[in-house]
């Protein structure tokens, strides 16, 4: 046990610096902690929900875990929140274990997907209860309610039962009871999935804007892969109890480390291949309908077959035969607004999804009809 | 269907007009209405009409009051009734919460050891405590073997037992009242309140409390209400010094002189129940009688009060800022383990008293004593033989299962069509025609016993079986309807409807469809339903005869009379019976749980 001081020295240096891989300007210095969750094991029976994990949050970080239902991420949430208890491993916050620390007194900030707002308490009582838990005196967390309620525009509302409000507004009161205290932690678990797609969008929006205000740490639970790209400053991607990746949303979109995150992240095309030959980092492959094309490829992979990523909206599609390009029939075509989304079915049977941009010279496809598509080396990624 | 739209066709109005009315589910209200009528509340009006005829209309009324002896009874009867019901609260929150925060198995071990004794007849539950307690119970010869006693005492036939008798009976009522209560919060709002700084016991004050706050009001109503009218545990457990209200209607009924007294005692027991729950159906809503929720939901006192108020609150939230809230972050100290450590001990306790006293009878029915002595010098079976081989406990045996099913077909076949006609229609007063369809519930046993028996004479049905059987229905029925609703409602009218669509028949929708989604809740129903009649016994001592003994009757005779392991040997197989009941039921619990 002699290595948490070891982390808080190491940690405390880190502080200092406070440089966030983003890079992000903020309007106040970030005053998160840091979260390492080190081998965390949380077993039901013989059902590993959380699988050996372990994560490294840096201070005033928006993270999400992202994952399908069962990956693990609630669990590794009430994990650090403390409504459970590991079975091994550790959670150190900035440094200092907080296993034996019960969960009042961790001093976190937390939304919940039901809102969880108290139904016998108004609006401004709901918001002052973690200010008066903390022993603030009245006239201060009336004073830091009112401030609170100012930033998620609920001031009008402060005197209403959280039962007469709408679900956007509930849950804007419950971010603002999350953040009264300015916690140095805020966990969300899945606060936006009970909402529509609108409302959605527009509290995403605001949840990012309050982070870079507020700087706490954002510990953001959610299925929803949209979401997770829009906000975070990383993505740690779960499957399973195992975190699978971990990255920025452009790296786990782009760069996916395995077809389980290719395909939940964004849409995708998956595509095996032989690889013909490789010259520096660039390998040259040919699939099933005969397409031959170059990859750019990340690691030692030279030999034999490989799975390939590419995005649909990286296909480029022709009416004409072009150079370097393949036909494809489509199987159906959509028009969704400003884009096309095209099925199609290489030759050798292969199907191919394709997102265009709309384009007046080029008319809706019809079934049965040809299409040209291709593909250069850097839209597509070599999967292991 | 055919035949309205026929008459649409041929054009006759005022014919598809009939035929309509005549599909109006309303109309299956009517039998369960009629019988009630006859048999519930004409008898009460009767029993009225009686008290009030004397020289004047309040003279009886007047006797009531002038005679010391039941003056007395009555402020006795409040006494232990609010004793009992603090008690029932006391120790029947932890024990909620015990259940709510189990899981797996060990949930379904404690849920059961509530459950089953609620199942189990009052008298048999009060006859185990007359066991435990007894001269050579358990309890003295712990007692005495731990060097507290130098030789058994006497602990039965004070206060005390009663309390204790009422508090153990009355228990699973509070707890599972309050168990809906707590079962039905959002279980993030704990974790919110932990979440947000506060600890275990201020998450408990400041949320889980307020918020369980009408469920332990409707707990504390109802045991308060059922133990108003109690009569059967004081009589056994109770000495000359705790006599309760309705002891003495039972007293006074075997004298005829006291026509129109008699009634107005039963008057007098009546109109207080009814004040106690029209005063917290005011506050709770009625549905609080037969564990429904209340419709709309308590909205907290908003904070833009008239100006007058605002002296008074800054008092309130002073106080609260000097003494509420650090009290609460004192508390937040303790450690977590406090709270957990305090709903396991005093729900262990719960569980112990519950079903202690029933395991004890169970081992002694196995007794080779000759008379009630724990442990027993050896087992044998010889009084298994003895109830077996005995004509009168045969027959009594017979009789009840001929009334419990009679009674449970009664209150079925009433009861089933009656839930459809209030799920199903659209007319107005729901809540009056279920209010008057549960109310039986809440009529002490005792008044309805003594306004149904001038019923009976008058119609010459006192030791009818048949009579029996309808009376026991009266309290069967509204078990029926409040679990057969509960159940058509959680049928998903648009299976009905694509049923229609594809073309079934409404009677073939009724049979393919509604049918199977409510034939749990039909199994439950009638098993408690035949429960109910073959349990009771307040209705029986009115209503019977020499010729038509009851089972509980005989148990009623033997333990006034004679305090013997047969007795024991009926409760063994009581609770075998419960069990297996619940065994078959379990299916049922468990979905309905999930639906709630």
């Amino acid at each position: 046990m002699g290595e948490p001081a070891a982390q808080r020295a190491m940690r405390s240096g880190d502080a200092n610096v406070r440089t966030l891989p983003t890079g992000r300007l903020r309007d106040r210095d970030a005053i998160g902690s840091s979260i390492s969750v080190r081998e965390a094991v949380k077993t039901y029976g013989s059902f590993h929900a959380v699988d050996r994990i372990s994560i490294d949050i840096e201070p005033g970080e928006f993270i999400t875990l992202l994952g399908p239902s069962g990956s693990g991420k609630t669990t590794l949430l009430n994990l650090v929140a403390g409504f459970q208890s590991l079975d091994s491993g550790e959670i150190l916050v900035d440094g200092k274990p907080v296993h034996n620390v019960p969960t009042h007194k961790r001093g976190f900030g937390m939304v919940f997907q039901s809102y969880a707002l108290f139904p016998n308490m108004t609006v401004s009582q709901n918001v002052a209860f973690p200010l008066r838990m903390a022993g603030v005196d009245r006239a201060t967390a009336e004073r830091r309610v009112a401030e609170t309620l100012e930033i998620m525009r609920l001031t009008e509302h402060a005197a209403k039962s959280p039962s007469q409000m709408s679900g956007g507004q509930q849950q804007r009161v419950a971010i603002a009871r999350a953040i009264v205290r300015r916690p140095k932690v805020v966990l969300m678990d899945e606060p936006l999935s009970a909402l529509d797609r609108r409302l959605r969008e527009q509290i995403q929006i605001e949840i990012r804007d309050l982070h870079q205000t507020i700087g706490s740490t954002i510990l953001f639970v959610t299925h929803d892969q949209g979401e997770a790209l829009t906000m975070s400053d990383r993505i740690a991607v779960l499957n399973a109890g195992k975190i699978v990746q971990i990255g920025r949303p452009l790296d786990i979109y782009r760069h996916p480390t395995d077809r389980f995150v290719a395909s939940f992240v964004g849409e995708s095309n998956l595509i095996e291949a032989e690889i013909l030959q490789k010259r520096g980092s660039t390998l040259t492959m040919k699939n099933r309908a005969g397409y031959v094309f170059s990859a750019e490829s990340r690691d030692t992979i030279d030999v034999g077959r490989a799975t390939v990523l590419v995005r649909p909206e990286r296909i480029a599609v022709s009416n004409e035969p072009a150079a370097n390009s393949t036909p494809v029939s489509v199987t159906s075509a959509i028009f969704l607004g400003e884009i096309l989304r095209i099925e199609a079915q290489m030759d050798g049977g292969d199907p191919l999804l394709i997102r265009c941009t709309d384009m007046a010279d080029r008319p809706l496809p019809a079934v049965g009809d040809r299409l040209h598509v291709s593909w250069g080396a850097a839209d597509c990624w070599v999967l292991a | 269907m055919t035949s309205a739209s026929l008459a649409a066709l041929t054009g006759r109005p005022g014919n598809l007009d009939l035929v309509r009315r005549l599909k109006d589910p309303a109309l299956l209200l009517l039998p369960a209405l009629a019988f009630l009528a006859f048999i519930y509340l004409l008898p009460l009006i009767d029993l009225i009409r009686i008290s009030v005829s004397g020289p004047s209309w309040s003279s009886y009324f007047e006797r009531v009051f002038a005679i010391p002896l039941y003056w007395d009874s009555l402020v006795r009867t409040m006494q232990i009734s609010v004793t009992v019901a603090g008690l029932c609260l006391l120790f029947g929150y932890p024990t909620a919460l015990l259940i709510h925060r189990s899981r797996g198995i060990a949930q379904v071990l404690i849920a059961t050891a509530i459950v089953l004794p609620y199942f189990i007849a009052i008298l048999i539950r009060t006859y185990a405590w007359m066991v435990l307690l007894g001269r050579n119970g358990p309890v003295n010869k712990l007692l005495v073997s731990i060097g507290i006693l130098s030789e058994p005492v006497q602990l039965l036939f004070n206060r005390g037992t009663v309390l204790l008798g009422m508090t153990a009976v009355l228990l699973p009522l509070m707890v599972l009242t309050i168990y809906s209560s707590v079962a039905r919060l959002d279980q993030s709002l704990t974790r919110a309140a932990l979440a947000s700084g506060a600890g275990p016991i201020a998450a408990f004050w400041r949320v889980l409390l307020p918020l369980t706050l009408p469920g332990m009001g409707a707990g504390f109503l109802l045991v308060f209400v059922a133990a108003i009218g109690f009569f059967i545990t004081p009589t056994l457990l109770g000495g000359p010094g705790d006599q309760m209200f309705a002891m003495h209607i039972t007293q006074q009924a075997d004298s005829v002189t006291s026509e129109g007294f008699l009634q107005a005692l039963g008057v007098v027991l009546l109109t207080i129940t009814l004040a106690v729950v029209a005063v917290a159906g005011r506050f709770l809503g009625f549905e609080f009688i037969w564990g429904g929720r209340k419709l709309t939901e308590a909205t907290p006192r908003t904070t833009d009060r008239p100006a007058a108020d605002v002296g008074r609150r800054s008092l309130s939230a002073t106080a609260a800022d000097f003494v509420g809230w650090p009290l609460l972050r004192l508390f937040g100290r303790l450690p977590a383990s406090f709270g957990t450590w305090t709903v396991r001990l005093v729900g262990g306790l719960v569980i112990a008293i519950l079903i202690l006293p029933i395991i004890v009878v169970m081992i002694i029915s196995f007794s080779s004593a000759s008379y009630l002595t724990f442990p027993p010098p050896g087992f044998s079976f010889r009084w298994y033989e003895q109830f077996f081989s005995d004509s009168n406990w045969m027959r009594a045996f017979w009789t009840s299962l001929v009334v419990a099913a009679m009674s449970a077909g009664i209150a079925i076949v009433l009861g089933a069509s009656a839930a459809l006609g209030i799920v199903r229609s659209s007319i107005r007063g729901k809540s009056a025609i279920m209010l008057l369809l549960v109310s039986p519930i809440i009529v002490p046993p005792v008044v309805l016993g003594l306004s149904l028996y001038s019923l009976f004479l008058r119609f010459d049905l006192v030791g009818s079986v048949f009579g029996l059987a309808a009376a026991h229905a009266i309290g069967g029925l509204p078990l029926v309807v409040v679990i057969l609703s509960a159940s058509l409602q959680g049928v998903d009218t648009r299976l009905e409807q694509a049923a229609a669509v594809h073309g079934a028949s409404s009677l073939t929708v009724f049979r393919l469809v509604t049918l199977p989604a409510i034939m749990p809740g039909l199994a439950a129903a009638t098993f408690f339903a035949f429960l109910h009649s073959f349990d009771e016994l307040v209705l029986t001592l009115f209503l019977s005869s020499a010729e038509l003994k009851t089972l509980p009757l005989m148990l009623w005779g033997d333990i006034n009379y004679r305090l013997n392991p047969v007795l024991a040997v009926v409760s063994t197989l009581e609770v075998l019976l419960v069990v297996a009941g619940l065994v078959l039921a379990r299916p049922v619990l468990a979905t309905s749980r999930k639906a709630t």
